[in-house]
């Protein structure tokens, strides 16, 4: 009796470890097995080198989705895609037609795996530090454009254009220390996009402020 | 002779016109993928941006009374530097960091081209 429930017992924390345990290799497995690759590609550094190399993408890139996300965000999202994008991509207009592939719960905390490993040094971590709110406010809606192309939350109500992806919820979705280097190093990233690049006219500092601002959207 | 003068000719008028259509259709596309997402593909200034919470009408490049109050300098200062820089909305992004001069320059022209529209001189 007492040996078979402590064989039960570890039985069952056996279990539990390797339900919880990543698995990255399998992750890619499906990746290649479901055809993700065939919209988006996963090897850095960015290819992109003319409007045409941009404009023939399927999918946005994922060398650096493991910087970019968050981990949690990314596993649901798999699971139950939503738009992003309020555009179809690279389309002016047509909408986003909401169709991305999903899969299955298991699947996703897979894939989820696999992409977190695909992280870039560029990232610093810490680096966004802490800006200030209300100073990235101004930046956001007041100095620059940004809200002419990008949704963002205010109140319960949704503003703002529609050509960049959508910043409603980016608070969950994007890691603060991608999106200041995503700010701070353009090229690195995306060296051809429709978002104009703010590196010698946005400084670190105003930078740090506006993705703190952008960092709380709920 | 004459007639090979007649053939250089035409091969000059065709390699000008080829090279011109080749310099058009890389304005084209550069209005098309930085500039329509605001000032729509036709330049009329209806962008899939232009959402009724867009502060600011993005001016309607086809409309020569309006273009005709900018120098070719106005337009270029507003590309490099944005809305502010000449007086407008924030909303008119600075794209000199984004854009060669020559882009710049060739986006002016394209501008001129919609308008028909020579602006004001100076
Ligand atoms: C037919 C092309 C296509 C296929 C196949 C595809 N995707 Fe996508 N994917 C897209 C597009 C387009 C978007 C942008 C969606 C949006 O903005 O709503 C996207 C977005 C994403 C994003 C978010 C990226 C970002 O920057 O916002 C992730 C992660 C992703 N896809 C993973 C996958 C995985 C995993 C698979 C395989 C199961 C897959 N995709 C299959 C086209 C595709
Ligand atoms: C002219 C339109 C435009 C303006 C103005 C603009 N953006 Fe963007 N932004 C985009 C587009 C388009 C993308 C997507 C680029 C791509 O993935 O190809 C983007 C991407 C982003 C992203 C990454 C989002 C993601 O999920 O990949 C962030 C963060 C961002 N912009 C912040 C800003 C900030 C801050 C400003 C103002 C300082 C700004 N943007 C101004 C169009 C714009
Ligand atoms: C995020 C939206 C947006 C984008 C993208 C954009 N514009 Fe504008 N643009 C505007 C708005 C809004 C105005 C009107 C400003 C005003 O009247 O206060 C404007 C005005 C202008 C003007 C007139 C300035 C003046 O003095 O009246 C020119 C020229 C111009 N844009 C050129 C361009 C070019 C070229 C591009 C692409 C490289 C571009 N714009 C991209 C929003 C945009």
């Amino acid at each position: 009796m007492r040996l078979a429930s402590t064989v039960s017992l570890a039985a069952a924390m056996l279990l539990v470890a390797s339900a919880g345990q990543a698995d990255p290799a399998a992750g890619e497995k499906l990746f290649t097995g479901k055809n993700c690759n065939g919209c988006h590609y996963t090897q850095g550094p960015a290819q992109e080198k003319t409007i045409d190399d941009q404009l023939a993408k399927k999918g946005p890139e994922l060398w650096y989705a493991g910087s970019k996300f968050q981990k949690a965000w990314l596993k649901g999202w798999l699971a139950d895609p939503k738009p992003i994008r309020p555009l179809k991509y690279n389309s002016l207009t047509e909408k986003n037609p909401g169709n991305h592939p999903k899969l299955s719960a298991a699947d996703a905390g897979a894939v989820t795996d696999y992409l977190m490993t695909l992280t870039t040094p560029e990232v610093k971590k810490g680096a966004a530090g802490k800006g200030k709110k209300l100073k990235g406010k101004l930046v956001f809606m007041k100095k620059m454009p940004c809200k002419g192309c990008h949704q963002y939350p205010k109140r319960k109500k949704v503003l703002g254009g529609l050509s960049g992806p959508s910043l409603v919820g980016a608070s969950k979705r994007l890691n603060p220390d991608w999106i200041y280097a995503y700010m701070m190093k353009p090229k690195v990233f995306k060296p051809v996009k429709m978002m104009p690049v703010f590196t010698g006219i946005l400084n670190e500092v105003d930078v740090k402020n506006v993705t703190t601002f952008i960092g709380k959207f709920k | 002779m004459p007639r090979i003068t007649i053939v250089s000719a035409l091969l000059l008028v065709f390699g000008l016109a080829a090279a011109g259509s080749a310099q058009a259709v890389d304005v084209e596309k550069t209005f098309k993928f930085y500039c329509a997402q605001c000032h729509g593909l036709d330049g009329k200034g209806k962008g899939p941006n232009v959402t009724k919470d867009f502060a600011t009408t993005p001016r309607n490049f086809t409309d020569p009374k309006e273009m005709n109050k900018l120098t070719d300098g106005d337009i270029k200062t507003a590309i490099k530097d944005g809305g502010p820089a000449v007086s407008k909305s924030e909303l008119m992004p600075p794209w000199g960091k984004t854009l060669t001069d020559e882009e710049i320059d060739a986006l002016v022209g394209y501008i001129r081209k919609l308008c028909q529209c020579k602006g004001k001189q100076g």
